[in-house]
């Protein structure tokens, strides 16, 4: 290392070196600070993952089966799906591997100031369009400044508002009228291009993860000329050039015939085939050999596609989840009920009917294995005699009746809530299942009294119970407000020393576990299908998927 | 779904849609009278009596709760002694699930169908009578109803309202009803002209009297043909909605659901699936086999 | 017969206007949120607000609807808020892929269930009558989706013979023909299930009526008797319900596309109404009714050309 580390890193190489700082956070830490990542890997005596089986070999086509949607308008996605379609053509600023440790990509280096205020990107030299420009400062610039900008409808502004943007009224009114705040950048150099291959961020506040916001799916880098729209022949510094595009059918993507700057790709073609929601119909497609893989696998066909001698699953544990959250009115007002109904759960039962055991049983905090704050606290086992009793106590001794509002897709979740109401039953929770289409679920997801639902990885465990959990907060769909809990969330969110916040995380754990308004079963991995003559592709847990890696052993 | 088409056919393109004779006979007697010279109504008969009688001793013959999950048991789902049908993919049983699952879909169609065949009955009788404004009026609504396909009007209804036994019998109730109406608005026309008409119309009976007493009798015959067929149909339907994923809402068991839950896995575990579809097609057959030997039975007369 | 057509095309654009309306109103009833729907559950609310008033969603019901028939008049269905193109054009295309299947069908299933239907019907209640009669109530009675179910299992997964979905392409191992043996074989053994019991039912009637058995009496040979005096009788009301059909294979193929991942008007209808999806639900149920109630218009019609009894 020539280069100055960062003062955080010197602290956290201290910590790691003492045994309080994990592995996997230090390396996370000192590479969003500008540690190239094998570097990282090797201050903590780690080799860095391959990727590498055998020889690529040239040629081919790869079938994907993925609902194919409308793409047109790569800021403003909001669903996975898309962004794996434009990401064959349009590159990232960063990549997040599937270690969750984030890399170079379109950004070739970057650095933090000692405040974590300002970051200097330094972007690749050796990248053009494929129409034949090179690749600079400006189309960046562009790129960042209309993801920020209030107008575009961009979910980036959610990530970086704190960072990098300020409210102000600029007499905007939401869908029901209400005067809505704007928001800008707070300085007009705030994004600042530096020279040709170096932009400055300089924010309003501190931010760790700058590096990681960056590849946040929708931050997808178009060119300017194109407007910020996407579709059949748009320009890109990708692997791959969309060649046919019809939503609901298929898209089609062709491999450049100049090499790309990144290696790969190796494949001559990519398809996406949209075989509809119906899962059975994508396992017949798999095993007639119609298509290759399929995104995501669901859990009603893994049965099948275990026979399938062509086929293999790959899987990877992840932090998402379904938590069965309720609001504070009867019989959900007693935080003993609440109780009661963690004790009647078995998480084992559920993560082995509902999951086939792909993934970790939950512990009722919301706070995951994999977020490096977490603080292992013991795991809460069934226990219906107690369940019975705290019920009794709340003066339900002869039980109570709900309904619990669910959606049928995916599949595990319905199982995982017919599999709780049989053992609530016993505890003397008689609770009735109401399935809505997922569209209308998702309109009253935060307004039905007791509803399971979805929630997606997120990288730290603070992130994750500061959306859900903190009083008022948009996404707080169980309306659950702690007082005490605020308090110490704040107080975690200040601490960029994992152990402290991990102290803290200990206390924010037991709240939930003792007040906290949501029944948390499982962790899941997400899993899915591909041939076994597709060689270079791990799952990522996000499933981004990327075909410029893959290549066809026949 | 064939019920669309049967639904559509008007009544002349339903040949022989009648019990014959004398509306004075018992009908008990007769239907008796029916199911032991037509084997094909006495095997439909079967069928479905078989069906009725485990769905009401569903507590005292099923071997276990239907609902009762045993993740365990997966490892070895198939056919044993413990389990005659073996379990399905959360180790529920699937005899039992069976069992209870008949009581759902004898309660649902019967219940559905009769809520048609009411509501159809009263206004055919009211259109037929009284004619003019108000036989227009039901008809043109029957009509506006009637050329929905089946399926969408289902599709639109129930993601509209939710699936829940309530809305799957107030749509099948609601769409069946315009031609029940219409069979016996035909036989109403058909016979308010008659002579034991006026004569009642001259003692000075009330209208409701002359048009449930006099007149109703003589549509019996083909409504009960119809019924039986309808049930089928309905069986179908109730089955495709639960195969959607619009169907009645779990855990409770429902065929349909359960052909839905399992058919991914068909290919590992057929027994899953190919069984409840198995159950769903006999009582179909039964249905059909019953509306077939009566209809037969009517037309020798 | 002018007339009566006349007055029955009058009779269909109210039904029509009728049904527009009455589509329209359900969904109203209990609005979803059709940005939320669209941008998927991990989009911000200010996305979701944006899109609302973008798409003027926020406006009230009634003006929407207007709007909409007065464009829908000039032939502009508008955008499908899933597949995200205009209507028309989706109409257009599903509905091709649908009648594309409904024609092969048909083309197996009419000639199979007459000369089924009339060999059975012809000497009733004999051997040949007893086992199409029962083999056809089967058929008519196991559900498309577990024919479905049953005939994927075999052919697919244990003898590799047939492909598993239907995509309609040929770039994907398999020709398009062996694509469509599956979901015709599905639909053939339910539908001539049913039109077999239809035309049996009516040859049955026709040969107890008294001039065929007088002149059987007279000693004309029975298959003279059949092919010149019962055919054409026992036929005519078939012929109505044979059109029928034509609805059932149009919007009733739901179950069957779904199975196998068939582009067609079914399965697009059945994801307009699960995402609620107003424009495409609104253009195809007219669509389906107007199929229906021409059907219906046209097998009146041949039905008086075909029996000259019938006048209107």
């Amino acid at each position: 290392m020539t280069e100055k580390l960062h003062p955080i890193i010197e602290k956290a190489g201290r910590e790691f070196a003492d045994g309080k700082l994990e592995r996997r956070e230090f390396l996370r830490l000192a590479v969003l600070l500008g540690v190239a990542a094998p570097a990282a890997y090797s201050m903590v005596g780690l080799a860095a993952p391959a990727l590498a089986q055998g020889a690529p070999k040239k040629g081919g086509i790869v079938r994907i089966g993925m609902r194919v949607q409308d793409i047109s308008s790569p800021h403003t996605y909001s669903w996975i799906e898309s962004a794996n379609s434009a990401r064959q053509v349009l590159d990232y600023l960063t990549v997040t591997g599937i270690d969750n440790v984030t890399r170079p990509s379109l950004v070739e280096k970057w650095e933090a100031s000692p405040d974590l205020k300002t970051w200097t990107l330094h972007l690749r030299k050796d990248v053009t369009w494929r129409k034949g420009r090179k690749f600079t400062a400006d189309d960046a610039v562009w790129n960042l400044k209309r993801v920020l900008d209030d107008k575009t409808g961009s979910s980036v502004v959610g990530l970086l508002k704190g960072f990098i943007l300020t409210e102000y009224d600029g007499g905007e009114k939401d869908a029901k009228g209400a005067p809505r705040k704007s928001v800008k950048l707070w300085d007009a150099n705030a994004i600042q291009k530096v020279d040709d291959f170096t932009i400055k961020l300089n924010g309003n506040s501190a931010n760790l993860s700058i590096p990681e916001s960056l590849f946040h799916y929708p931050l997808l880098i178009c060119s300017p000329e194109d407007g910020g729209k996407f579709g059949v022949g748009s320009d890109g510094t990708g692997a791959f050039e969309l060649v046919e595009h019809e939503v609901g059918k298929r898209s089609v993507f062709a491999a450049n015939k100049k090499a790309y700057w990144g290696g790969g790709p190796y494949i001559d073609r990519y398809e996406i085939i949209d075989l509809g929601d119906d899962a059975a119909a994508q396992v017949s497609a798999l095993a007639s050999k119609q298509v290759d893989m399929i995104y995501q696998g669901a859990i009603s066909t893994l049965p099948t596609v275990e026979k399938l001698p062509h086929v293999q699953v790959n899987s990877v544990a992840t932090g998402y989840t379904a938590v069965a959250r309720t609001h504070p009115i009867k019989p959900f007002d007693d935080k003993r009920v609440r109780q009661a109904l963690r004790y009647a759960t078995d998480n084992d039962a559920v993560l082995k009917g509902a999951l086939r055991g792909l993934g970790k049983p939950g512990e009722h905090h919301h706070v995951a294995p994999v977020h490096p704050e977490y603080a292992d606290i013991g795991y809460l086992k069934q226990d219906i005699a107690k369940a019975k009793a705290l019920l009794a106590e709340a003066g339900y001794p002869n039980g109570i009746d709900v309904t619990i509002d669910a959606r049928p897709q995916p599949d595990w979740e319905l199982l995982a809530v017919q599999i709780m109401v049989e053992q609530w039953k016993e505890a003397g929770i008689r609770c009735k299942i109401n399935v809505m289409p997922s569209a209308q679920y998702w309109a009253n997801w935060t307004k039905v009294p007791f509803g399971f639902t979805t929630w997606a990885h997120r990288p730290l465990g603070t992130m994750i119970l500061g959306l859900a959990y903190r009083t008022g907060a948009a996404w707080n769909e169980a309306n659950w407000s702690n007082a005490e809990f605020d308090k110490l969330l704040t107080e975690a969110e200040g601490y960029l020393d994992v152990e402290k916040r991990r102290a803290v995380m200990a206390k924010l754990e037991r709240i939930m576990l003792d007040d906290g308004p949501a029944v948390v079963p499982v962790w899941r991995a997400v899993f899915n299908y591909s041939d076994k003559k597709i060689k270079g592709y791990k799952i990522h847990p996000s499933i981004y998927i990327d075909a410029k890696d893959m290549w066809i052993d026949a | 779904m064939t019920e669309i088409i049967h639904d559509i056919g008007r009544p002349r393109a339903a040949p022989g849609l009648g019990l014959a004779g004398d509306a004075h006979v018992g009908l008990l007697r007769q239907v008796l009278n029916i199911l032991t010279r037509s084997p094909l109504a006495t095997v439909g008969a079967s069928i479905l009596l078989a069906w009725s009688l485990l769905a009401l001793l569903a507590p005292w013959v099923s071997p276990y709760p239907p609902n009762r999950i045993d993740v365990a048991l997966v490892a070895d789902p198939y056919p044993s002694a413990a389990h005659w049908l073996g379990v399905d993919h959360l180790g529920r049983d699937i005899l039992s699930r069976l069992i209870w699952g008949a009581r759902t879909v004898l309660t649902v169609a019967p219940i559905a169908v009769l809520g048609a065949v009411a509501l159809g009955v009263f206004l055919g009788l009211v259109s037929g009578y009284r004619g003019g404004f108000i036989d227009t009026v039901i008809m043109r609504i029957g009509d506006t109803l009637l050329a929905f396909p089946k399926i969408i009007l289902y599709l639109i209804i129930i993601a509209k309202f939710g699936a829940s036994a309530f809305n799957i019998i107030a749509v099948i109730t609601l769409s069946s009803a315009p031609i029940i109406a219409r069979i016996v608005r035909g036989v109403t026309l058909d016979v308010k002209n008659r002579d034991y008409v006026a004569a009642a119309r001259m003692r000075g009976e009330s209208a409701l009297f002359i048009m449930f007493v006099e007149i109703l009798p003589n549509a019996r015959g083909p409504l009960i043909v119809d019924f039986f067929l309808r049930l089928g149909y309905t069986t179908i339907a109730i089955g495709v909605l639960g195969f959607l994923g619009v169907g009645l809402p779990p855990p409770d068991p429902d065929w349909g659901g359960m052909v839905k839950e399992a058919y991914g896995m068909i290919f590992v575990w057929p027994h899953m699936t190919i069984i409840p579809a198995l159950a769903i097609s006999s009582l179909v057959i039964g249905a059909n086999f019953l509306a077939t030997g009566l209809r037969e039975a009517s037309l020798d007369g | 017969m002018l007339r009566y057509s006349a007055k029955q095309l009058l009779n269909m654009a109210l039904t029509l206007f009728a049904v527009s309306f009455l589509v329209f109103a359900l969904n109203e009833l209990s609005p979803g949120d059709v940005a939320r729907k669209i941008l998927g559950p991990y989009a911000s609310e200010s996305q979701v607000d944006h899109l609302t008033v973008q798409m003027g969603l926020d406006r009230p019901a009634i003006v929407r609807y207007f709007e909409y028939m007065g464009k829908a008049l000039t032939g502009d269905f508008g955008d499908s808020i899933v597949f995200r193109m205009p209507v028309a054009d989706l109409m257009f295309d599903r509905l091709g892929n649908t009648l594309l299947l409904a024609a092969i069908s048909f083309a197996v299933i009419v000639p199979l269930s007459v000369v089924l239907g009339v060999l059975a019907g012809m000497r009733e209640r004999g051997w040949f009558d007893r086992t199409i009669s029962v083999f056809s109530s089967m058929c008519a009675s196991i559900p498309e989706f577990a024919m479905g179910v049953f005939l994927l299992g075999i052919f697919v997964v244990w003898l590799g013979w047939l492909p598993g979905t239907s995509p309609l392409r040929s770039d994907s191992g398999w020709a398009i023909w062996m694509q469509f043996v599956l979901p015709v074989l599905v639909v053939t053994f339910y539908d001539a299930g049913y039109l077999i019991a239809m035309v049996r039912s009516s040859m049955v009637e026709v040969m107890r009526q008294p001039y065929i058995r007088t002149a059987l009496l007279k000693g004309m040979s029975f298959n003279r008797v059949v092919s010149r005096h019962a055919l054409r009788n026992a036929l005519i009301t078939p012929f109505t319900v044979i059109l029928l059909q034509l609805n059932y294979l149009v919007s009733g193929l739901v179950v069957v596309e779904t199975l196998f991942a068939y582009p067609g008007f079914g399965r697009m209808m059945l994801e307009a109404a699960l995402a609620k999806d107003i424009a495409v639900i609104e253009a195809g149920t007219l669509i389906a009714v107007s199929v229906t109630m021409l059907t219906q218009l046209f097998g009146d019609l041949g039905y008086m050309a075909l029996d000259p009894r019938i006048r209107v």
